[in-house]
C-alpha cells in the first residue's frame, strides 16, 4: 500500500464492495431456491399442495398427551396437541413441540449395527441378521437369563414383553427413567398405600382447589404430567366461578413452579416433613375439635425454627389454611428425595385430611386405571435398580435388551450400571440415537422414531377420564430401521417353541390389534363399533380410546389422622456445608439434549442456554469471591465436576442447586460435550420407599480460578453493579 | 488522511484511479444482479410449451392452486400415466431422467422458481377462485420451455394489480390492501 492510500482504507471500500454485492445478490430469487421432492406417488387421501393431519402419542416423557401432527407431501412438519386426547385438551409442552428435532435428527441411528463396546463406529448388519441374532439370544440362553430393560414409554412393547416373560419364563421386563426418579414416584405410591391402605398414582385436582400448598412439587415443569398439571393451574387463577386461588410453594429455590406461587418459603432442606405437620397442628387448633394424633407430637416453635423461618410465617399459612374450603397440600420432587422422603410425604398427604379433601372437586384422588390396566405399575425405583445392576454384576444376565432409556447417562454414575455392564456377555440396544448406552452395547437395532411407530401408551395420571393414547406412524421411516416390536417378534417366530407360540403374530399392527380389541367390549366409551376394521380406524383416528366417565377414586382417610410419623429432619450423606439440590430442567430433561430447539430455549428462571450452571445465592458466591461464570468445582462423596457458578438471588444461602439435562458424553452433536451432568454427585442413599434420595447430599466448593462465559437471555447491565462504572 | 486522498484522487493519475474502481464496482453490480436472475438447474428440462400445445390444462398437473395455498408439482406417476405411453419416452435422451427416476424409483428434485419469501402467505386458491388466469402472473407458458418468471414477486407489484382490480369498492380496497391479508 502506498503511504497515502493506507491499508485500513483498501479495507473500508473492499468492505463497502462486498457489502453491495452481497445485498445485490442477497436480494434476488436465487437466494430462495430449494429443491422440492414431490411424491413419487400420490396417496389416494391427498392432493398437491394440501396438508394431511394424524392423531398420534407423544413419547417425549411418559405422560401419554395426545398429538395431532401436519404432514405435507409425506413429512411432518408441526406437532400440537390432540384436542380430543382428555388429558392435554389440544396442548403441548415445548418438549413436545420438540419431537420433530428427534425426527429430523442428523444424529439418528440409521442402519441396524454390530459394535465394539466403547468404540465410536460399527459396521452396519442387515436386518436378516439382526433377527438372527436375537434370535439366537433367545434361544441360546436360559429363561432366566434374559433381561429387558425398557424406558417409561412405548406400553405397547412393555405388554408384548410381559406376554414374552409370562408364557416364555423370561424375567418380566423392567422399567426405569430418570424423571420417574426425580419425581419420586415409588414415594408416592408407598406413602398413598401407608395411608390409605392401597397403593396407586394419587391425583390431584389443583384446578378444582382454592389454596395449594406445594412441598418441592414442581408441577408446573416436569412432575408427573406437566400438561394438565398447567391447566390445572390455570383453573387455580383464573376464578371464573370463584375467587382467584392462592397458591404456596416451600421449596429451597425458586424453581419456575415457586416463581408462580404467591408465597414462596425457601424452608431448609430436610424439615418438610416437621413445617407439614406443623401446618397441620396449627390448622387444626384454629379449626377447634380434638388435635389429630398424627399433628399432636410436632413442637410447631422448634419446627420452624428449624425450617429457618418465622413461627409467624407458618401460623399465617395456617390461617389461610383453616379459613379456606377447598385447600390442597401436594409432596413432590426434592423434598420427596431425601432420607425422610417417605415421612414427608405421608406427612404432607395428612394435611389433607385436615381440609376433608379426600374425592372431593380440589382435593385428592387416586388416579384411574387407563383401559386395559388391571393393576397400578410404577417405574423401578432407584433401589429396585441396585437389585437390577447386582443381577448384572453377578452375570445373571447373560444377555440384556434396552429400548427406550439410557441408564448409563441416566442413573446416578455411583450406581455402577457401566461397569455392570462388562458382567453381562451381549447387550442390545434399540436405541433411535448413539447413546451412552448404545455405545455400551454390542449392538445397536435401532427402533423407529415415535413418529414414525404404531403403538400406545396409558395414561397414568393427569386426567379424570382412563384414557390409551394411541400411536401411529405419520411419516414413512426416514432410515433403515424397524420396529422393536417387529423385531422380537420375528426373533421369537425364529427362536421356535414358547416364544413362538408366546408370539403368533404377523406383525406389530396384528398385535396391536389383539390387544386394542377387548376395548370394543368396554362400556362407556368415547366412541364404539361393531367390528374391529372400524374400531381400529376411529383409534387411529381420534389418536386413542377413553371413557366418557371419571375413573379416580377417592382415598380411604379413615385412619390417616392416627398414624404416627417420625418427623425427625432429614440426613444428610457428605461432608460439604452446602446442601445440594439437582432439579430437573424443564425444558431438556433426560433426553431433550439432542434437540437444537430445546437447547436453545431458555430456562425460565435463570434464561440460560446450551449449558448446565450452579445456582448460588448472591451473597454466599460474595463471601466466596465468587462472580458470574466464575468456575467452580463442586465435590461430594459420591464425586466432583466442575461447572459455572450463576449468581440466584432465589436460593436458600446455605443451598446450591444444578439443572438435569446436559452432561453428556455421546447423544449426538448438540448434546454430546456440553454442560455437566449433576447425577455424577449423587451418592447411593435412599429414602424408605426406593427412591434416590438425590436431594440428600452435602457438597463442598473449592474455586477453580477459571471462568466460563454462560449465553444467556437476559442482560446482566445493572445486575450486581455490571457495567455501571467504578462507582455503583 | 482523508484530505489527502481527496488531493490525490483529483491528479489526473487519480481520476483515471477513480474510473477504473467505479467501472469495477459497477460491472461487479452488474455481474451480481446477473447471477440472481439466472433460472436454476433443473433435473430435466421440461418444455412446458410442448405440453401446453397438447392442449393439456394447468391444473391437470398443479391442481393444488383451484384448492389451496400452493399449486404444488406433479407426481411422477403423474408424468408416466401418459408417458408410458408414449414411444419416445423410452429413446430420447431429454425423457431418460424422467425413466430412470420412475424405474429407479427415486424421487426427482424439482428447483421451483416461482417463489415469494417466507413472511408472504400467499395462497393460490383465492386468486383462482377470484377468475384470475395462470397467465397473468406466471407468463404465457406456451412460449417458454423450463419455467422462468416472468414478473418480480414484489409487493409492489402485488399492490398494483391489487388497486387496479379493486377500483372504486372501497370495501374491496381495504381488504385487498390490508397488511393482514398477506402478512400473519
Amino acid at each position: 500500500m502506498s503511504d497515502k492510500f493506507s491499508r485500513r482504507d483498501f479495507l473500508k471500500l473492499a468492505g463497502v464492495g462486498a457489502a453491495t454485492t452481497a445485498i445485490l445478490t442477497g436480494c434476488g430469487p436465487a437466494s430462495r431456491y430449494v429443491k422440492r421432492e414431490p411424491y413419487m406417488l400420490m396417496p389416494e387421501y391427498n392432493y398437491n399442495g394440501q396438508s394431511t393431519y394424524y392423531a398420534t402419542t407423544c413419547r417425549e416423557c411418559a405422560a401419554g398427551c395426545g398429538l395431532v401432527v401436519r404432514t405435507s407431501q409425506g413429512r411432518a412438519i408441526k406437532t400440537e396437541g390432540n384436542a380430543n386426547n382428555p388429558l392435554n385438551l389440544g396442548k403441548t409442552c415445548a418438549r413436545g413441540q420438540a419431537t420433530l428435532h428427534g425426527l429430523y435428527n442428523p444424529d439418528r441411528v440409521t442402519d441396524p449395527i454390530k459394535r465394539t463396546r466403547g468404540a465410536a463406529a460399527g459396521t452396519t448388519v442387515a436386518w436378516d441378521d439382526a433377527i438372527q441374532t436375537v434370535a439366537d439370544a433367545l434361544k441360546n440362553n436360559k429363561p432366566e437369563e434374559i433381561a429387558f430393560l425398557m424406558g417409561t414409554t412405548s406400553d405397547h412393547l412393555f405388554d408384548l414383553l410381559t406376554d414374552l416373560s409370562a408364557q416364555a419364563g423370561i424375567n418380566a421386563p423392567v422399567r426405569f427413567g430418570a424423571l420417574s426418579m426425580f419425581e419420586a414416584r415409588a414415594t408416592l405410591s408407598k406413602a398413598a398405600e401407608n395411608l390409605f391402605g392401597e397403593a396407586g398414582m394419587p391425583f390431584f385436582d389443583v384446578g378444582g382447589a382454592q389454596v395449594v400448598i406445594s412441598f418441592g412439587a414442581n408441577f408446573l415443569e416436569t412432575w408427573l404430567s406437566p400438561v394438565p398439571y398447567t391447566r390445572g393451574f390455570a383453573g387455580l387463577r383464573e376464578g371464573q366461578t370463584k375467587k382467584r386461588g392462592t397458591f404456596i410453594q416451600f421449596e429451597a429455590r425458586m424453581s419456575s413452579t415457586a416463581a408462580k406461587a404467591d408465597e414462596w418459603l425457601p424452608i431448609r432442606p430436610g424439615t418438610e416433613a416437621l413445617v407439614a405437620l406443623a401446618i397441620g397442628r396449627l390448622a387444626s387448633e384454629l379449626r377447634g375439635g380434638p388435635l389429630p394424633r398424627v399433628f399432636a407430637e410436632v413442637d410447631t416453635a422448634a419446627a420452624a425454627d428449624a425450617a429457618g423461618v418465622k413461627l409467624t410465617a407458618l401460623e399465617h399459612i395456617a390461617e389461610i389454611f383453616a379459613a379456606s374450603a377447598g385447600v390442597l397440600a401436594i409432596p413432590g420432587g426434592s423434598a420427596l428425595g431425601q432420607s425422610n422422603g417417605l415421612a414427608v410425604a405421608e406427612a404432607v398427604l395428612a394435611l389433607n385430611a385436615v381440609a376433608d379433601n379426600f374425592g372431593k372437586a380440589g382435593g385428592v384422588f387416586f388416579s384411574g386405571l387407563a383401559p386395559s390396566q388391571t393393576e397400578y405399575q410404577r417405574p423401578a425405583s432407584a433401589m429396585e435398580m441396585q437389585d437390577f445392576i447386582q443381577n448384572m454384576t453377578d452375570g445373571k444376565y447373560k444377555v440384556l435388551f434396552v429400548h427406550g432409556v439410557n441408564p448409563v447417562f441416566e442413573l446416578p454414575a455411583s450406581s455402577g450400571f457401566k461397569a455392570a455392564l462388562k458382567g453381562v456377555e451381549q447387550v442390545i440396544s434399540f436405541a433411535s440415537f448413539p447413546d451412552e448406552t448404545a455405545l455400551e452395547a454390542d449392538f445397536v437395532f435401532p427402533d423407529h422414531h415415535a413418529l414414525e411407530s404404531w403403538g400406545y401408551q396409558r395414561v397414568v395420571t393427569g386426567s379424570a377420564q382412563p384414557v390409551l393414547s394411541g400411536s401411529q406412524p405419520v411419516v414413512s421411516p426416514f432410515y433403515n430401521t424397524r420396529a422393536t416390536v417387529d423385531v422380537l417378534i420375528a426373533a421369537a417366530q425364529l427362536a421356535g417353541g414358547k416364544f413362538a407360540e408366546a408370539m403368533p403374530f404377523k406383525d406389530e399392527v396384528e398385535f396391536l390389534r389383539s390387544k386394542v380389541a377387548p376395548l370394543m367390549s368396554e362400556a362407556d366409551g368415547f366412541f364404539s363399533a361393531a367390528d374391529l376394521n372400524t374400531f381400529m380406524a376411529y383409534f387411529q383416528q381420534y389418536g386413542g380410546w377413553w371413557k366418557t366417565t371419571d375413573g379416580r377414586t377417592a382415598p380411604n382417610a379413615a385412619d390417616v389422622f392416627n398414624r404416627e410419623l417420625d418427623a425427625s429432619e432429614a440426613e444428610f450423606a457428605g461432608e460439604g456445608e452446602f446442601f445440594f439440590v439437582p432439579f430437573v430442567s424443564p425444558t431438556l430433561a433426560e433426553a431433550g439434549a439432542n434437540k437444537p430447539w430445546l437447547q436453545e430455549l431458555p430456562d425460565p428462571t435463570t434464561t440460560v442456554m446450551w449449558n448446565t450452571w450452579v445456582e448460588i445465592n448472591p451473597e454466599t458466591a460474595h463471601e466466596l469471591g465468587l462472580e458470574d461464570d466464575d468456575v467452580v468445582k463442586i465435590i461430594s462423596e459420591a464425586g466432583e465436576l466442575e461447572v459455572p457458578v450463576y449468581r440466584y438471588p432465589a436460593i436458600r444461602p446455605d443451598t446450591i442447586a444444578m439443572p438435569f439435562g446436559q452432561g453428556h458424553t455421546a447423544y449426538g452433536q448438540y448434546a454430546a460435550g456440553r454442560g455437566s451432568n449433576p447425577a455424577d454427585l449423587l451418592g447411593q442413599h435412599f429414602n424408605e420407599a426406593g427412591d434416590l434420595a438425590f436431594a440428600g447430599m452435602k457438597v463442598k466448593i473449592e474455586k477453580t480460578g477459571k471462568k466460563q462465559p454462560l449465553s444467556r437471555m437476559e442482560s446482566i447491565m445493572g445486575v450486581y453493579g455490571v457495567g455501571l462504572g467504578e462507582e455503583h | 488522511m482523508i484530505k489527502r486522498l481527496f488531493d490525490w484522487l483529483k491528479q489526473p493519475l487519480g481520476l483515471i484511479a477513480v474510473g477504473i474502481a467505479v467501472l469495477a464496482l459497477f460491472s461487479a453490480g452488474v455481474y451480481g444482479i446477473y447471477t440472481t436472475q439466472q433460472p436454476p438447474e433443473q433435473p430435466i428440462q421440461f418444455p412446458h410449451q410442448t405440453h401446453v400445445a397438447f392442449g393439456i390444462q394447468c391444473l391437470y398437473c398443479h391442481p393444488g392452486a383451484a384448492r389451496g395455498p400452493a399449486a404444488g408439482i406433479p407426481t411422477q406417476a403423474k408424468c408416466w400415466g401418459c408417458h408410458n405411453q408414449i414411444q419416445k419416452t423410452m429413446t430420447s435422451e431429454l425423457l431418460k431422467p424422467l425413466k430412470e427416476a420412475v424405474i429407479s424409483g427415486t424421487p426427482i428434485e424439482w428447483v421451483p422458481v416461482a417463489q415469494v419469501p417466507d413472511f408472504v402467505q400467499f395462497n393460490h386458491r383465492a386468486h383462482i377462485a377470484a377468475g384470475q388466469n395462470c397467465e397473468n402472473c406466471h407468463g404465457d407458458m406456451s412460449r417458454v420451455t423450463i419455467a422462468q418468471n416472468p414478473q418480480v414477486f414484489n409487493m409492489g407489484w402485488c399492490l398494483t394489480c391489487h388497486t387496479k382490480i379493486a377500483g372504486e369498492d372501497q370495501a374491496k380496497l381495504i381488504k385487498l390492501s390490508d397488511c393482514g391479508t398477506c402478512h400473519y
